[in-house]
């Protein structure tokens, strides 16, 4: 196709997109939806210091599902997409210094998400972000010593039970509290302390650790169908 | 400030789709995908953005009680990141489906794989 | 109850627990997956039940938070409809995939799952972010099922899936974020009241979301990639994506535009239009099965678009229109999908293996039917709603449009049909058959029938149709596993029983119809029992034919006329392309009579329009575009009579067809069409008819027809054709009587009407035992045969006296009432070429004579019998009818005269004795024929006695020693005869008019051969016809 064709086209629905930046005119207060959300009375019912925590893991808490659900949908269908080809790899040798560093690091990485998850509901991070720099240090092992076999097995389950418990406690929250996904189905606890909000920190490290899981089973499945040819 | 980063991120939207609708290599337009999504989720996040306001975060320097005031909206903000996984998600299964391409035609040129048509 | 959030949970943890699974356990994964689709779908199904026992709506709140503030579901009537049709077309399917999915193991199986999940949450929530996340899950989804079976196309087609649905969701969510931008809200009752669209920048929002909806529907033109999955997915997986996706994501377009406010709705429909006339003309030249399932898939859900956009117009009807169209294709393509993966066949003439599985064709069938709105299913009733309502409302351009592309699609959808009943399929391997796959289409094939019967039962009008005639076929349907005799006993029965408790309801006019119809039936069927074996399939499409005809007489409202119509249509055509090299004639009679119904429904509309009624009675002075209404009702009708320019079908239909086929659709059929003008004349107000140009154009084709029919009938050497041929020319003097719109001239047609039938079904029935005989309709390839069968030739020389319309025989009488009637009206022209054609008549009639039964014995017929005693007892009594009609014609035409005096009063007849008395002069019937009968005899006498010393010929040929003649067949005397004839004639007769279809179908294939280009099977292609699909879309909506 003519790339001068594209241009008229890109610049087409430019101008097709153009009255959504100029009658754009910033924000001088919260929306009433975001509004409901600083309300001291609404902060304490969820407790979560973190609003986009409270928002992600209680109020849109839905999405949060489908989001795991995506990523678990994609770990699946790749799984059974990519089946290992005959061919094998001739691997070229990683220096000792980036391996054994990587040995070192490794753990760390995994500490660091693990960390990010927990406090998800009180500082900057999460489930997801957690689980990706869970998933980043399995990068790194991967590159480090390519012939490691991940325990395929072990991630699936861990996946598989995290998403289990998530669902669980959602469940529970339509049978014992106020609707599917209450967080007060476990003690609010004090503002701001680390167990605290109820099921968000829960569903928060299970949310982590399935993430980190799928993504490593991601990683994992690419890793091991390359091939020379 | 919302401004700019709202028109960056609608250009970059614009130059997304120009990588997608333009290269061959089916790696590139992948690329291009990501970029898209990129440019989408600066356009929602400058939406999110309240003059003066801080990140939704109720710590020392943002008590309850004046956080409706000091905030910029969550919503956007928690939409982004559902957005970004999705994103994740999408991007990785495209990148299966292209070893799954380059294995069959030894080739990632996106015009090598007409076989269906009309 | 269970709340139905619990499909959300069933679903997840059905499939995170299925990671628990052991690789190997491939049928407990399966069987899992099935046990949570089918809880899902009890859930679904109990509040569907609670529903409709007027229970009320559950709102489903989450987060312990109420709406806007946290994400809400409804389970409503509409919802609960469609999460149930989605579980269990999502439980068949599964069935249907089982071993697909447990051979791409257990990670596949989850997929499915998630799938069918996500589709109930899209149909259930009122979060517009919510549904953007879960038609995530579902195109990623799909995205991952694509490749379930895995081929380089189906890879291909995913990938295309992929960059499009990526693209079209960008856009969804860039709207999404402006609406939440200007409303504040992401609930979609919020967004409904907020009212974003006042704003220029909120209405590009509104744009963006709808559009990035009608794009996820496929909507042509921009929908390549959807067809390349169409085409190239596991058929299981198409059946999916045609009705499980295709009905959520309209519900999402439901939600969506009642959101978006009624400004929207005329946009809605003409995208809609576009995609349903778009897809269904670009689907003529399609050639693979799956891909043209996907264009039609996509015009239907084209069609359901318009049904929506036009929502507030139709009103209350339009969850019943929706319904019916959405059902039938949720079943039906579901199905055909379904046959898709059990024939294994891509190619459309490859189907022909579909029938060495007779059950099979019979599923295929209905599934056609179905889709294109023939009773008795769904589709039926609810275009039929849609047609009226719309005509009602003033919307007569889209009705046109929706019956163009709906013609469209039954053009490629018949012609598929027609290589599945009469393709070549010797060297095409059998397909076998696996229980899993077939118990699926099982029940959706039950389940159209069934809802189709409460479809119909939901309207007023709808319910008073008479389902035993079709009950009747249904149960001769499931006998026939039983000989031929047996089932024929049954069904003369059945027909008799029903006549003579019928025919005290009728009045005169509708008698003459009725006893033309069943007696005529019944008659003609007694020739079958000369057939042996079981004759598989022949009884049930003969008998639908005969209770769609009963259907016309007996109907009351024009939704019965128009029911029965159609059931007459659909049994006569599997009864005419049994026939041996019938398919292209069944085709063609297909569409010229679904043309003609659609010009009928257009019509029945316009009498409907203002009238709040479908009595019958709405035809008689039609107020809207009355001119039009009455036009078209007669096009359609002489669809039927096969007058001149839409006659295409009728030869070879009627000239390949069985041998006892050809008098029922011949005798019979024909005269459904001019009931059809009958009905349409009164209506017209008789006498005192205010279309003066309408009846004349009318006699003028009347008179045209004659001729030519006549004149191509006089070329034909196959005998069969020759018959077919001469009904066109007979039935044009039947419709230029009628076009007199005078007493006389009606009095004229009706005793054509009966003549024809009588002397027909004699014809018919005698060449077609004697082709039974002799193995060919040729009739150089015959001669001689007065000496094997003198009965049959006995039978033949009475039916073509009768038809040639000489004294004594029954002919003459519609001969001379015509030429009174002429003289009266004063159409000398017409009347000219009546009188010309006449002639003609001969030249061809003396064929039958001559070439068939004199001459000489062929050598291989030396040995062949007297036909069957099964044709010559309904001959014979046929004959015995021409007879006392000829002999006492007062019998016939005196109460026929009396009946036509209600509508015609003035110029009748005055009959003393046998003696008939008009204004130019008196014909004594019994006289007549007795003298001239006399007289031949006297003349036979006297050649017999001057002619005794002529000698035997002896076989002889004129071909000269040494020629060597390539076409054996010029050779005969009796080929190509009138060959200078044809020479000085040839423009009036009828290759003009199949030149001028020709051209059309051909331009129409043309354009679909140049639109469908632009599927270049190039995935960024694709991505350019979005993006152009949307900036078209834009500045035609909001205009720059």
């Amino acid at each position: 196709m003519n790339k001068l064709f594209i241009l008229i086209i890109i610049v087409a629905l430019g101008s097709m997109l153009y009255p959504l930046v100029s009658s754009f005119d910033g924000n001088s207060e919260l929306s009433s939806l975001a509004q409901f959300y600083a309300q001291p009375d609404n902060i304490s019912k969820v407790n979560s210091p973190n609003l986009v925590t409270a928002i992600v893991v209680t109020y849109r808490g839905l999405d949060t599902m489908g989001e795991v659900t995506i990523l678990f949908l994609t770990a699946a269908i790749i799984a059974f997409f990519l089946k290992k080809g005959g061919t094998t790899r001739t691997l070229r040798l990683n220096s000792e210094i980036f391996k054994t560093s990587a040995k070192l690091l490794v753990p760390i990485i995994v500490m660091l998400g693990v960390y990010i998850f927990i406090n998800g509901h009180l500082s900057p991070g999460g489930g997801f972000q957690g689980g990706a720099v869970i998933a980043s240090a399995v990068i790194l092992m991967l590159l480090a010593s390519p012939n490691t076999k991940l325990k395929h097995n072990f991630f699936e389950a861990l996946e598989s039970t995290s998403g289990l418990v998530f669902v669980g406690l959602a469940a529970l929250g339509a049978l014992l509290g106020l609707g599917y996904l209450d967080n007060a189905i476990l003690p609010l606890g004090e503002f701001g302390k680390l167990f605290s909000a109820g099921a968000i920190p829960v569903i928060y490290s299970f949310v982590g650790l399935k993430v980190g899981a799928e993504l490593s089973n991601i990683l994992n499945k690419f890793q091991s169908v390359q091939s020379d040819k | 400030m919302e401004y700019i980063t709202l028109i960056t991120g609608f250009l970059i939207i614009l130059a997304g789709l120009w990588a997608i609708m333009t290269r061959k290599n089916i790696i590139r337009i992948i690329i291009g995908f990501v970029i898209f999504d990129t440019g989408l989720h600066i356009v929602m996040v400058s939406i999110a953005y309240v003059r003066g306001g801080t990140a939704p975060i109720l710590d020392g320097s943002v008590s309850i009680a004046d956080a409706a005031q000091k905030i910029v909206d969550p919503v956007p903000q928690a939409l982004v990141l559902t957005a970004i996984v999705i994103g994740l998600g999408v991007t990785a299964l495209m990148l299966a489906y292209a070893m799954k391409l380059h294995q069959e035609k030894k080739s990632l040129n996106i015009e090598s794989f007409k076989d269906l048509k009309w | 109850m269970i709340s139905p959030i619990h499909i959300l949970t069933i679903g997840l943890g059905g499939a995170f627990a299925l990671g628990f699974v052991p690789k190997k356990a491939k049928d407990v994964a399966a069987i899992i997956m099935l046990f949570a689709i089918a809880f899902m779908g009890a859930i679904s199904g109990s509040w569907l039940l609670s529903l409709i026992n007027g229970g009320s709506a559950e709102q489903i709140f989450t987060a312990g938070f109420r709406p806007p503030y946290s994400i809400n579901l409804l389970m409503g009537l509409n919802e609960a409809f469609l999460s149930t049709a989605i579980n269990v077309i999502g439980l068949l399917g599964g069935i249907y995939l089982y071993k697909s999915l447990k051979s791409a193991g257990n990670h596949a199986i989850m997929v499915f799952l998630i799938f069918i999940m996500g589709l109930n949450i899209i149909v259930m929530t009122r979060d517009i972010f919510n549904l953007f996340v879960f038609m995530e899950i579902v195109s990623i989804a799909t995205a991952g099922l694509v490749i379930l079976t895995e081929t380089g196309k189906s890879i291909q087609a995913g990938f295309k899936y992929m960059m499009a649905t990526g693209i079209i969701a960008g856009i969804f969510l860039l709207g999404i974020i402006f609406a939440y931008y200007y409303s504040g809200t992401l609930n979609i009752d919020g967004l409904t009241s907020a009212n974003i669209g006042l704003a220029k920048g909120g209405s590009v929002a509104l744009f963006l979301i709808l559009v990035s909806i009608i794009l996820e529907l496929k909507s042509f033109p921009a929908n390549g990639w959807g067809l390349d999955v169409y085409e190239a997915a596991n058929p299981g997986i198409g059946a999916m994506l045609s009705s499980a996706t295709a009905t959520a994501m309209y519900f999402v377009m439901y939600k969506i535009l009642e959101m978006a406010g009624p400004q929207w709705n005329y946009y809605i429909s003409l995208v809609g239009v576009v995609s349903f006339v778009g897809s269904n003309l670009v689907a003529l030249k399609q050639k693979n099965s799956q891909r043209m399932l996907g264009y039609s898939s996509i015009g239907q859900v084209g069609l359901l678009m318009i049904i929506l956009g036009f929502k507030d117009i139709l009103g209350d009807n339009t969850s019943y229109i929706a319904f019916g169209i959405l059902i039938s294709h949720y079943f039906a393509k579901a199905g055909l999908f379904w046959l898709a993966g059990i024939v294994k066949q891509k190619g459309i003439k490859e189907w022909a293996v579909i029938r060495k599985k007779p059950l099979f064709l019979f599923l295929m069938g209905t599934f056609i039917f179905a889709l294109i709105g023939f009773p008795p299913f769904p589709s039926f009733f609810a275009k039929w709603t849609l047609v009226m309502d719309l005509i009602n409302t003033g919307n007569l351009p889209w009705v046109v449009a929706i019956l163009f592309g709906s013609m469209m699609e039954a053009v490629y959808l018949f012609r598929w049909f027609g290589y599945a009943i009469k393709g070549e399929n010797e060297n095409i391997e059998d397909f076998k058959i696996e229980l899993h796959k077939i118990i699926p289409v099982g029940i959706v094939v039950v389940s159209l029938y069934v809802v189709g019967y409460f479809t119909a039962q939901h309207t007023e009008v709808g319910a008073a149709i008479n389902w035993i005639p079709l009950l009747f076929v249904a149960a001769i349907f499931v006998l026939d596993f039983l000989p031929v005799f047996v089932k024929n006993t049954i069904a003369i029965i059945g027909m008799a029983l029903y006549f003579y408790n019928i025919y005290p309801d009728l009045d005169n006019l509708r008698l003459i119809f009725e006893a033309i119809f069943l007696v005529g039936g019944i008659l003609t069927l007694i020739a079958g029992y000369a057939y042996k074996g079981k004759r598989t399939g022949f009884y049930p499409v003969a008998l639908l034919m005969y209770a769609g005809l009963t259907a016309i007489i007996e109907a009351q409202t024009t939704l019965q006329f128009f029911f029965g119509w159609e059931l007459m249509t659909a049994g006569s055509y599997f009864l005419i392309i049994r026939g041996k090299r019938s398919m292209p004639h069944g085709l063609s009679y297909m569409l010229f009579s679904i043309g003609g119904a659609y010009a009928l429904l257009t019509a029945l509309g316009m009498a409907y329009a203002g009238q709040g009624t479908f009595s019958m009675d709405i035809i008689n002075g039609i107020t809207y575009l009355p001119y039009w209404a009455y036009g078209l009702l007669i096009v359609g009708f002489l669809t039927k009579t096969a007058a001149l320019g839409l006659h295409i079908w009728l030869p070879g239909a009627h000239g390949e067809a069985e041998s006892d086929v050809s008098p029922m659709v011949s005798a019979i059929l024909l005269k459904a069409g001019v009931f059809g003008v009958v009905l349409t004349l009164i209506g017209m107000g008789g006498p005192n008819n205010e279309y003066t140009w309408l009846p004349y154009a009318l006699g003028w084709l009347g008179a045209i027809t004659a001729l030519s029919g006549n004149l191509m009938a006089v070329f034909q050497e196959d005998a069969k054709r020759l018959l077919a041929y001469s009904s066109i020319g007979q039935l044009g003097y039947i419709v230029l009587g009628l076009a007199m719109m005078s007493h006389l001239g009606w009095l004229g047609g009706f005793s054509y009407v009966i003549n024809h039938f009588l002397y027909k079904a004699v014809l018919f029935l005698t060449i077609g035992a004697v082709v039974l005989r002799v193995g060919t309709h040729n009739m150089y390839e015959m001669g001689g045969l007065i000496k094997r069968m003198p009965l049959a030739f006995l039978a033949v020389m009475i039916g073509i006296i009768a038809l040639s319309g000489v004294p004594p025989l029954s002919g003459f009488a519609g001969k001379w009432l015509f030429y009174n009637a002429i003289l009266e009206k004063g159409w000398y022209f017409q009347g000219a070429i009546m009188f010309f054609s006449g002639g003609i008549a001969f030249l061809y009639l003396w064929r039958l004579i001559h070439t068939v039964f004199l001459g000489q014995l062929k050598d291989n017929h030396r040995n062949v019998k007297e036909i069957s005693i099964w044709f010559l007892i309904p001959i014979y009594t046929l004959i015995t009818g021409i007879m006392v009609y000829s002999f006492k014609p007062q019998w016939v035409l005196q109460p026929l005269g009396d009946m036509i005096a209600q509508y015609f009063p003035d110029g009748q007849l005055s009959w003393v004795g046998d003696t008939a008395i008009s204004k130019y002069g008196h014909w004594a019937g019994t006289w007549v024929a007795v003298t001239v009968i006399g007289a031949f005899l006297i003349v036979l006498a006297l050649l017999m006695l001057s002619t005794r010393k002529a000698h035997k010929l002896k076989q002889f040929d004129i071909t000269y020693s040494g020629e060597r003649p390539e076409r054996p067949e010029t050779t005969h005397v009796a080929y190509n005869v009138f060959e200078g004839l044809y020479k000085a004639m040839w423009p009036a007769t009828i290759p003009l008019v199949e030149a001028w279809w020709n051209r059309v179908t051909d331009f129409l294939h043309d354009t679909a051969d140049i639109a469908r280009r632009i599927y270049s099977g190039n995935g960024q292609i694709y991505i350019v016809h979005i993006v152009l699909f949307i900036i078209v879309t834009y500045f035609v909506i909001i205009g720059g």
